[in-house]
């Protein structure tokens, strides 16, 4: 293959990059521009926009808006088959692996489906698979041994898999490689494998474009940042150029002086106790008691354990390992019918899917769990005490419509947030989870559910917030717990905690926390 | 999780995948080929009714069942594609209706001359072009297939039976009977009368050896079996779905056309009614043939086996006495017996791959 210059042209460029889901402007204007050789290091908080951007560079996203210029031609858009046919090769973050199908035809299917343009009516070269797979594994530091070859990947343990997947990447002429958080699931020789392979194919004047929360191997490996916040690329240039600090800084983007909600103080009574609480091999070790009244963040990377541990609480999930006491005595929680029935409530991250019943009224989605309190003389629920129950649900959340019988579909992800939150407060739960509470709310919504949050606590409720926004959790937490591969590796109080410590603990590699 | 990162990392130099295979005992080799199972248990079936009623062996008993496999074994065919992909059909049999009623109408009352191969031909383009509405539906209305296809079902029978006849055909084409009785081989038993097995028994084996090249020697089968294991990743890989949803349902279309002709002419008369209503006895031999529900898995050959094991079940229960009504418990069970079978086998095969012995 023969590459112009490299100076003169850039590989891929995107323009005024936009890009909507629904309501949600997921990217505003964004400009990339990615050469050959060099490697990139994307960064930003979750929800910044960097997957939609490498999901519209890999074609799997049509942008909204703006143009991608690719090798000098301009395109709206690219198709899964373009990108690849380009040399775009993607390494997703779910690895994107067939799972029913071998390690070669995960491996070289995708050299043949190109070679014919995407035309599937095409004669398989079964030859040819296996030679590209093997050479591709060798570079990854698998031995492509015929047991390999032919082993379905889905009876590959997760670090074979990311390995295979990025054997998948490079099995082809690749010209940009991209990699989705490559590094989470792997062991320090492994990544020292994965640095190898980088440099290699910048040696072949390849492109590697990396998504990554940790810092430290960006700064190993160099090149270039790229910093996004709220749908925008907020910094672009050479990584060893940003301190640690300033690239923290620009992912956060401290232009809002953020302002405390929390102005109480937890009770003294203990309420929950956790001792040394695991979950197979979701987290392990974590001990950690809720006071009355009291308000306890938990953050860490998605992987860390913190939802394992949410949804524990919650009975969602089986504990393996020791033991949670409610008002000093000890409790078992299995089902999620034993955590309600000893005041836990448990509000899910995904809103939509777990909380609420989209398709049906404000007034069935707040009183599905005061069904006892509403029953008529037959033993029916009463339409007229139900109706009387969700109104005054709906006063107390301040949802911004009186009428309870309107499909909870058609408000908006705050009004959505306070329905859920009100069916829990019509129980007087003594202890709340709430998971990731205001993960796709505007700006106005946050501060009602901000506000709500502490009324609750001011009511003596106990409450959990599962976040990895990090401002949330200072404005509102009295203390926050960190987690890191399955353990609590720091707690801060929540008025003196700084965002940088935290980040440092939710990044470091395990060993280091441990420390 | 990191102590599962740990383990692999010690042991770094080591080929993985050795660890996984070669103690793999009787039990995984089953987990791994379904098909296996029910093919254990045609074979134990056939011995144990051969034993206690040697007639079973006999040519007129073979051939019958011979027979009864083909237009069992087409459908089953297309189903197992469908299935590959992650969809379902319940329309095939009413696609299989369609063709030959309006095609054995059209040859008697229109084109009486018309070759036998421009018959097979036109029929198998009939149930392409109605399965391929079907693959169209699936992927532009993002329905479920099995919605769809119950729609299309009534949609394809309602079009029959109200604009084309309601009136069985007894007297077929000409070379539509000699199609059906052409012999390959003849069997004279024991009591003087002779036995037939027809040519047209061949497009079986000759489906099934199509259907094994597309989805072993070809990218379309692979394709197939990548949208059954994860459609939205197999999307991202530039596997053309629509291609895909059109291809499988098509390709079930043209066999189910190619069916309902076979069966017409085996059965020399050309009745509407016929055939809707056998889905899910040929649903329930893909499956036994070690295909799952939930896409993504099966074999070609374990569909075949899993047709002569509804086949044998169907015709030699009488064989040994018992009565015919018990055909259905005892398919039954067996569907029940072999689902449980894998779902168990298939939570150890994964728990032990999540966690390896240290």
């Amino acid at each position: 293959m023969t590459h112009s210059d490299p100076t003169d042209q850039p590989f891929l460029e995107l323009r005024g990059i936009h890009k909507r889901f629904g309501g949600v402007h997921a990217l505003r204007g964004v400009d990339l521009t990615l050469r050959a050789g060099e490697a990139y290091h994307l960064l930003g908080e979750n929800g910044c926009g960097k997957s939609t951007v490498i999901k519209i560079m890999s074609g799997a996203h049509a942008p909204s808006e703006g143009e991608i210029i690719l090798d000098g031609r301009r395109h709206s858009e690219l198709s899964p088959i373009m990108a690849l046919e380009a040399g775009i090769e993607t390494v997703y973050q779910d690895l994107s692996l067939l799972p029913n199908l071998t390690v070669a035809e995960n491996v070289a299917l995708g050299e043949q489906l190109v070679a014919g343009h995407g035309r599937l009516l095409r004669w398989l070269d079964r030859a040819r698979l296996s030679e590209t797979a093997k050479k591709a594994l060798r570079e990854v530091g698998l031995e492509p041994t015929r047991a390999l070859l032919g082993t379905r990947v889905s009876d590959l343990p997760l670090a074979i898999r990311q390995r295979v997947a990025i054997a998948r990447a490079i099995a082809q002429d690749a010209r940009l490689v991209i990699m989705d958080e490559p590094t989470t699931s792997l062991t320090r020789h492994e990544v020292e494998t994965l640095i190898e392979v980088v440099g290699r194919l910048r040696a072949q004047n390849v492109a590697v474009l990396f998504v990554t929360h940790k810092l430290e191997e960006c700064y190993r490996i160099g090149g270039q940042a790229i910093v996004f916040r709220d749908g925008l690329c907020v910094a672009q240039g050479p990584i060893a150029g940003y301190s640690r600090a300033e690239l923290s800084e620009l992912m956060t983007g401290r232009e809002i002086e953020a302002r405390r909600y929390r102005e109480g103080h937890p009770g003294t009574a203990e309420l929950m106790r956790l001792d040394n609480l695991g979950s197979g091999d979701g987290f392990h070790g974590v001990t950690a008691t809720l006071h009355e009244g009291e308000i306890l963040g938990i953050t860490g990377l998605s992987d860390s354990g913190r939802n394992e541990l949410a949804l524990a609480l919650a009975g969602h999930r089986e504990i393996t390992d020791g033991r949670i006491e409610m008002d000093g005595a000890p409790v078992r929680i299995n089902t999620p019918a034993q955590s309600i029935a000893l005041g836990i409530g448990y509000v899910p991250e995904d809103r939509l899917g777990e909380g609420l019943f989209i398709e049906k009224s404000i007034l069935d989605n707040e009183v599905p769990l005061i069904l006892d309190r509403i029953l008529g003389p037959m033993g029916t629920v009463s339409r007229t005490k139900a109706r009387a129950a969700a109104r005054t649900i709906s006063e107390d959340m301040k949802l911004n419509t009186t009428d309870v019988d309107l499909p909870v579909g058609a408000l908006s992800g705050g009004n959505q947030q306070r329905v859920l939150i009100g069916r829990w407060l019509s129980i007087a739960p003594r202890v709340l989870v709430l998971h990731g509470p205001t993960v796709g709310v505007d700006v106005g919504s946050k501060d009602t559910i901000y506000r709500t949050i502490q009324d609750m606590a001011e009511r003596g409720i106990g409450l959990v917030i599962v976040s990895d926004d990090l401002p949330e959790l200072l404005q509102n937490c009295d203390r926050i717990l960190v987690m890191n591969g399955g353990r609590v590796v720091a707690e801060t109080a929540g008025d003196t905690a700084s965002e940088d410590d935290i980040y440092r603990a939710m990044l470091a590699s395990p060993a280091e926390a441990a420390e | 999780m990191t102590m599962t990162q740990s383990t692999f990392d010690n042991r770094n130099a080591a080929p993985p995948a050795g660890r996984h295979h070669p103690r793999a005992g009787l039990a995984d080799t089953f987990t791994r080929h379904p098909e296996l199972v029910s093919l254990c248990l045609l074979v134990a079936i056939c011995v144990a009714v051969a034993l206690i009623n040697p007639a079973f062996l006999s040519p007129t008993s073979l051939i019958d069942m011979g027979r009864a496999s083909v237009v069992t074994g087409l459908f089953a065919l297309g189903v197992f594609s469908i299935l590959a992909a992650g969809g379902i059909d319940v329309s095939f049999t009413a696609i299989a209706a369609f063709a030959m009623y309006s095609l054995t109408l059209f040859v008697l009352k229109v084109a009486p001359d018309l070759p036998m191969a421009a018959i097979l031909l036109i029929a198998v383009a009939g149930g392409t072009a109605l399965g391929a509405v079907n693959g169209w539906l699936v992927h532009e209305l993002r329905v479920a297939a099995l919605i769809v296809t119950i729609g299309t079902q009534y949609l394809f029978r309602g079009i029959l039976l109200a604009f084309i006849g309601t009136v069985w055909l007894m007297e077929l084409p000409p070379q539509m009977v000699a199609f059906g009785k052409a012999s390959m081989l003849d069997v004279t038993t024991a009591n003087g009368a002779t036995v037939t097995l027809p040519w047209y028994f061949l497009v079986f084996p000759a489906a099934a050896l199509l259907t094994w090249a597309i989805f072993n020697r070809t990218l379309m089968g692979r394709a197939i079996f990548a949208t059954g294991g994860n459609p939205e990743v197999a999307a991202r890989l530039g596997y053309d779905q629509r291609t895909v949803h059109l291809f499988v349902f098509a390709f079930a279309g043209g066999l189910a056309g190619l069916a309902g002709i076979v069966h017409v002419c085996a059965n020399r008369m050309a009745n509407p009614f016929d055939l809707v209503g056998t889905e899910i006895g040929v649903i329930a031999a893909v499956v036994l043939g070690g295909a799952r529900i939930t896409g993504g898995t099966g074999s070609v050959l374990g569909t075949v086996t899993g047709v002569l094991l509804i086949t044998v079940v169907n015709n030699v229960l009488v064989l040994v006495g018992i009565p015919s009504t018990w055909q259905r418990v005892v398919v039954g069970a067996f569907i029940l017996l072999a689902a449980a079978f894998f779902v168990t086998r298939r939570g150890k095969l994964q728990s032990r791959n999540r966690k390896p012995s240290p």
